[in-house]
C-alpha cells in the first residue's frame, strides 16, 4: 500500500512550476471569491460553494506549558466550537437570515482576509491547503472583533469547479474575547 | 453617589420585586461583592476527572482570586492561590496540564505540588539564610470539598460544611449531572467574555421567558421546539443561601407514564431529548436519589453564586466576573464514561451546537445581557428600577412529605426573586456567622 501522504506530495512535486503557478492562482481566487460572498451577505451563494459532504470544524485552544503543547487543541471529538456537516452550515446560515437572530440583526459588518497560502497536497480531485486568516467584525456602534488563525482547507474539484470540502479553523485566541461567534469564517 | 448607594441598605425590595439596577455596574459594590460573596462562599472549580494523576492541575478562579487545582503527590486536590509569595506573580500560566512543581518566573521561587516553598535562588547568598521557608509557600482555599467528584473551595475558614452549603436543593442541582452514571468531563472547557455584569447571567438561567423572543430564530430553523423553548409547566424550587432551581417540571402522572414507557430501557443514543430531559429519570434509583419532587425537576439549577447546570444535567457553565461589566463564561461538558462511542460523538456534536459562542442558542444571549448592564450607568436608566415582580404572591409553596418544597406554577421570576434576595443577604452580612443567623429560610406558604 503507497502510503497516501507520501503519494500527494509525489502529485504535488509532479507539478510543473508552470502548472502549480496557475493552481495557486486558481485557488487563490476561490478563496477571495468565497471571502466577497461572506463579506457582502450572499450567504446561499457561500452555501452552494460546500461539498454535500463537507466538514467544518474549530477545536478549543488553550494556554499550555512549552511541554504540554501536544494538547494545545482539541483533539476531533472532543469539545469544539464549530462541529458542523452541511445540515448544520444550512442552519446556520437559516438562523443568520431569519430577521429575529438577534446577534446578526443588525447584521454585522465582516471582512475576511486569506494570506500566505500553501498548497499542500494535490490530488486528481482535491487540493488540500494551509492558510492564514483575519476575520474582522464590526456591529453596531462599538463592537470590534478580530479572529486570526490558520485554516487547513480541502477544495474538491467537481464538474470543473472548485468547492469548498473541509475546513479546520485554529484561532490563535483561547479565551474568546466575543460575546459570541455569530460569523462564517 | 456610588458610596451613598453602598450605605443604602436595600437595593433590592422583597415587597414590591422592585431592583436597584446600580447593582449591575457600581465598581464599589463589586468589591464588596468579592468580599462579601465570592471569599466567602463554596465555589465550583473543577471536577476530579479533569486532573486524575498527580501533578494534573487546572487553573481557574474564585472571584478575582486566581487558583490552580492541583492533584498533589498524595492524591488529595490542592486549591492554591496562584500568587507567588515574594512578589505575588502567578506561578502557574497555563489553563491545564501537569507539572512536578509550580517555578516562579519572576525570581524563581519554586512551590511543590502541595504549594510548600521548595526553594529559594540564593537563600544562603543574598537572604542569608534569614527567611523560613516554612511560612511562605503558596496560600491556599481556606478548605477544599469534593461532592460527588465537583470540586468546590472556599476562601472562608468559617464556611459551613460544602454539604451543609449546598443543603438539599444545591445538591439536588450537583446529582442532576451526578446521577447520569460515571461521568468525565469532555476535554474542552469553551471559554468566552461578554460585556455583562454577572448577576445578569445568573438572572438568565431562570428566565424562562426570553426564550420565545432571545432564541426566536432557533425556533425558527428547528434546533428547539415551542415545547422546549416555553414550556407551560414550571417547577421552581428555593434553597438556602441562594440556591434554586427554576425551570419545566413534570406532573407525578407525566412521571409515571415515562417510567412505565421506559423504565426498562437504557438510554442509548445520548443527544436523544427525551432521553437526555426525562428517560434517564425513569428508575426507582432515580427516584431515590433525586427524591420524588427532585425527580420531576427538569428546570435549571444554580449554585449560589454563579455555577449553572443546564437542562437534563449534561453542562454547567461558571460565571466568573471580570469588573462590573463583565463575565467569562466558562462551560463544562459531562458524559457518562459507559456511552457507546458514537453516541458520545453525537452528544458532544449537539451540545456545541447549543451552547458556547457558537451554539445557536447562546450566540443571541450576550448583546442582550450586554445592553442591560449597559442601561445601569445612565443617569436616568440607571435609576429606574429593574422589574422582577412577575407572579410574585400569586403562587403556594407546595409542602411534599419528602420535605422536597416547591412551587408548581407558570412562567415566573420566583428563581431571580430568590437570588436578589439572597444575594442582599450575603452583601450585608460581615460574616458566615451574621449570614448563617441572618439569612431566610426556604419560604413557606404563598409567595
Ligand atoms: S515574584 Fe515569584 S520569585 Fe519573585
Ligand atoms: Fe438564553
Amino acid at each position: 500500500m503507497p502510503d497516501p501522504v507520501q503519494s500527494q506530495k509525489e502529485m504535488l512535486t509532479e507539478l510543473s512550476p508552470m502548472e502549480h503557478l496557475l493552481l495557486q492562482h486558481e485557488v487563490e481566487q476561490f478563496l477571495y471569491k468565497e471571502a466577497d460572498l461572506l463579506d457582502r451577505r450572499l450567504y446561499q451563494d457561500w452555501l452552494n460553494l460546500l461539498t454535500d459532504d463537507i466538514y467544518y470544524w474549530m477545536p478549543i485552544r488553550r494556554t499550555t506549558t512549552g511541554r504540554n503543547t501536544d494538547s494545545e487543541f482539541t483533539k476531533m471529538g472532543d469539545m469544539a466550537f464549530f462541529d458542523d456537516n452541511k445540515d448544520f452550515l444550512e442552519m446556520r446560515i437559516k438562523k443568520i437570515s431569519a430577521g429575529n437572530a438577534w446577534s446578526e440583526d443588525p447584521p454585522s459588518r465582516t471582512r475576511h482576509f486569506v494570506s500566505n497560502v500553501k498548497i499542500t497536497s494535490v490530488t486528481d480531485t482535491e487540493i488540500t491547503l494551509d492558510l492564514n486568516f483575519h476575520l474582522y467584525r464590526t456591529r453596531l456602534d462599538s463592537v470590534e472583533d478580530s479572529w486570526l488563525g490558520r485554516r487547513e482547507d480541502k477544495l474538491r474539484r467537481v464538474d470543473g469547479q472548485l468547492m469548498l470540502a473541509q475546513r479546520y479553523i485554529f484561532l490563535e485566541q483561547t479565551l474568546i474575547l466575543a460575546q459570541n461567534m455569530s460569523s462564517i469564517f | 453617589m456610588r458610596n451613598k448607594l453602598i450605605a443604602n441598605d436595600s437595593w433590592y425590595n422583597v415587597e414590591t420585586g422592585l431592583l436597584d439596577r446600580r447593582i449591575f455596574s457600581d465598581p464599589d459594590l463589586y468589591q464588596e461583592e468579592l468580599k462579601n460573596i465570592f471569599a466567602r462562599a463554596w465555589n465550583f472549580i473543577c471536577h476530579d476527572s479533569q486532573i486524575p494523576e498527580a501533578g494534573d492541575y487546572f487553573r481557574s478562579y474564585i472571584g478575582e482570586d486566581e487558583v490552580i487545582a492541583v492533584r498533589d503527590r498524595k492524591q488529595q486536590v490542592q486549591v492554591l492561590l496562584n500568587s507567588c509569595s515574594h512578589r505575588g506573580n502567578t506561578v502557574c500560566r497555563a489553563d491545564q496540564g501537569n507539572t512536578r512543581s509550580f517555578f516562579c518566573s519572576y525570581h524563581g521561587w519554586n512551590y511543590d505540588l502541595d504549594g510548600t516553598l521548595l526553594a529559594i535562588p540564593g537563600y544562603e547568598d543574598f537572604y542569608r539564610s534569614d527567611i523560613d521557608k516554612t511560612e511562605w509557600g503558596l496560600q491556599k482555599a481556606a478548605k477544599v470539598s469534593n461532592y460527588k467528584g465537583f470540586v468546590f473551595a472556599t476562601l472562608d475558614e468559617d464556611a459551613p460544611s460544602l454539604e451543609a452549603y449546598l443543603g438539599w436543593v444545591g445538591r439536588l442541582g450537583i446529582d442532576q449531572i451526578a446521577f447520569r452514571g460515571d461521568i468525565e468531563v469532555v476535554d474542552g472547557i469553551q471559554k468566552n467574555r461578554v460585556q455583562c455584569n454577572w448577576k445578569i447571567a445568573v438572572d438568565n438561567l431562570f428566565d424562562w421567558y426570553h426564550p420565545k423572543v432571545s432564541h426566536g430564530s432557533a425556533m425558527d430553523i428547528g434546533i428547539a421546539t415551542n415545547a422546549d423553548m416555553h414550556p407551560m409547566n414550571q417547577m421552581v424550587i428555593l434553597g438556602e443561601y441562594g440556591h434554586a432551581i427554576g425551570g419545566p417540571g413534570l406532573s407525578e402522572e407525566s412521571q409515571l407514564k415515562i417510567v412505565k414507557e421506559h423504565g426498562h430501557k437504557k438510554p442509548t443514543s445520548a443527544y436523544d431529548r427525551k432521553e437526555y430531559t426525562d428517560i434517564w429519570r425513569a428508575t426507582d434509583q432515580a427516584r431515590e436519589t433525586l427524591g420524588p419532587v427532585g425527580v420531576r425537576s427538569r428546570g435549571h439549577p444554580n449554585i449560589f453564586p454563579n455555577f449553572w447546570i443546564t437542562l437534563g444535567g449534561t453542562q454547567a457553565c461558571l460565571r466568573i466576573p471580570k469588573g462590573p461589566l463583565e463575565t467569562e463564561l466558562w462551560w463544562f461538558t459531562f458524559v457518562d464514561k459507559s456511552i457507546p462511542p458514537e453516541a458520545r460523538r453525537e452528544f458532544v456534536r449537539g451540545v456545541s451546537h447549543i451552547f458556547g459562542p457558537a451554539g445557536l442558542l447562546e450566540q443571541d444571549d450576550g448583546e442582550n445581557w450586554a445592553h442591560s448592564t449597559r442601561a445601569s450607568i445612565g443617569t436616568l436608566t440607571g435609576a429606574r428600577p429593574a422589574v422582577i415582580s412577575m407572579g410574585q404572591g400569586h403562587d403556594q409553596v407546595v409542602e411534599d412529605p419528602s420535605g422536597q418544597s416547591h412551587i408548581n406554577t407558570v412562567v415566573n421570576e420566583h428563581g431571580q426573586r430568590w437570588t436578589y434576595r439572597s444575594w442582599q443577604e450575603w452583601m450585608k452580612a460581615d460574616s458566615w456567622d451574621s449570614l448563617m443567623r441572618n439569612h431566610s429560610k426556604a419560604p413557606e406558604g404563598k409567595i
